[in-house]
């Protein structure tokens, strides 16, 4: 289940539904991203999240559809908030069932690190000195090329 | 916060300023008024009936300025020490920008005399343009900006700004056209540009006559938009990524009409 939106989400209650009712689930793993107050300047007071409609829905499923190809998964839910978000805000959920926890593990970083790198998001930063747009960093892409040997 | 110009018995009245201290005072605010693209080139070419469009708005922006306490009752009479008036004419969202900047050194603030000569110079743009175009709409008239004073520093805030930030496409410009209008029926290409990229080139949303692109493909697209608009340019700087119908494509990637082709700064999410 994928979902782009405004709202606040709960990474409890999520998570208890993605495994209600289930037995066959062993491990759930989650990450929650949430917005810090310093990053390419300090003092962050807010940040404003835009999309692509659209394609955006369509690379995180793609995102997801090959997590599933590479690990045995029992689902997942993907949650990416937009709009104008607060320091402390959560972003991001990644939630991540399978039977076996090592799975759960490596598809969830897998998910956040392509996440980063290939669904259309654009972060803008408002501090005290200004806004700006959030530069792309090397050290994503590093992170999403550990999973090409892989295949 | 209560409202000054209200006594305590919540009567109007004008404020007394004496006993404040004197500052430097400035402020800017902005106004736009769109018109139809044919309205927009003439008035870019200085050929409207009632001649120099421009020119007469911004001396009624400014006149206006020196007269805000005629106009709106509780003002004081300002000896103001500048007042600007400026235009950019955006031809991409059909209409002119009109921003205004008053200061002095004194006891009042100055937004209400920047606000007063932005909307004067907006009517006096209606006016001068009205005889080939009585569609025009003045609107978003705002501060942007206010320093020194009591009540401290203002800057327009982005969520004030932006109001839709997260629908890409719905940017500031809205949905324009260099070329030919889609809805004319002329088979085209939405072009879209998202985010710090749209930003940048202060365009959205354009539409291009697909028969006028040089080849059908995104490098024949990124050719037809730089010659109708030199802030394209700005595609070939930084790195820009591209999609067409939502699929990441590249230079080489076909184009057929009513395709969707968006440009856009890598992606910074998660």
């Amino acid at each position: 289940m994928i979902r782009v939106q405004q709202e606040r989400f709960d990474a409890g209650s999520e998570q208890q539904a993605l495994t209600r009712g289930r037995s066959d689930i062993g491990a759930v793993v989650s990450f929650t991203g949430l917005v810090r107050d310093f990053n390419e300047r300090p003092e962050v007071q807010a940040l404003t999240l835009e999309h692509y409609p659209g394609m955006t829905e369509s690379a995180l499923a793609d995102i997801v559809a090959e997590a599933e190809q590479r690990w045995p998964l029992q689902g997942v839910r993907l949650i990416h908030r937009v709009g104008r978000l607060a320091p402390g805000d959560p972003i991001v959920l990644v939630v991540v069932a399978s039977a076996h926890r090592r799975a759960a593990f490596e598809a969830c970083d897998f998910i956040m690190d392509f996440l980063k790198t290939r669904a259309p998001f654009w972060k803008k930063e408002h501090t005290a000195s200004g806004a700006y747009w959030v530069a792309e960093r090397e050290g994503d892409h590093r992170d999403a090329r550990r999973w090409e040997t892989s295949t | 916060m209560s409202l000054t110009h209200l006594n305590p018995r919540g009567e109007a009245h004008m404020v007394d300023v004496g006993d404040k201290a004197e500052s430097r005072r400035e402020a800017r605010a902005s106004g736009v008024i769109h018109m139809r693209p044919a309205t927009l080139a003439l008035l870019a070419d200085g050929d409207l009936p009632k001649g120099d469009v421009l020119a007469t708005a911004r001396i009624a922006g400014i006149q206006a300025a020196k007269r805000t306490h005629e106009l709106i009752p509780l003002c004081h009479a300002l000896a103001l020490s500048k007042v600007s008036v400026d235009f950019r004419l955006d031809e991409a969202a059909s209409c002119v920008h009109v921003s205004a900047t008053c200061r002095l050194t004194g006891r009042t603030g100055v937004e209400m005399e920047a606000l007063t000569a932005v909307s004067v110079a907006c009517l006096t743009l209606y006016d001068m343009c009205k005889a080939v175009d009585k569609d025009m709409e003045i609107g978003s008239i705002h501060l942007d900006a206010k320093t020194g004073g009591k009540s401290g520093d203002y800057q327009r805030g982005p969520a004030a700004m932006e109001p839709a930030p997260i629908v890409t496409g719905e940017g500031a410009t809205g949905e324009v056209s260099l070329g030919v209008r889609c809805a004319m029926g002329e088979p085209c290409i939405r072009v879209k540009c998202l985010a710090e990229l749209r930003e940048r080139l202060g365009v959205g949303e354009v539409s291009v006559p697909f028969a006028e692109l040089e080849s059908a493909d995104v490098a024949g697209l990124k050719a037809l938009l730089k010659s109708m608009d030199a802030r394209f340019a700005g595609l070939d700087e930084g790195r820009v990524l591209c999609a067409v119908n939502q699929v990441m494509a590249g230079n080489a990637t076909p184009l057929t009409a009513e395709d969707e082709v968006a440009f856009f700064p890598p992606v910074t999410g998660g």
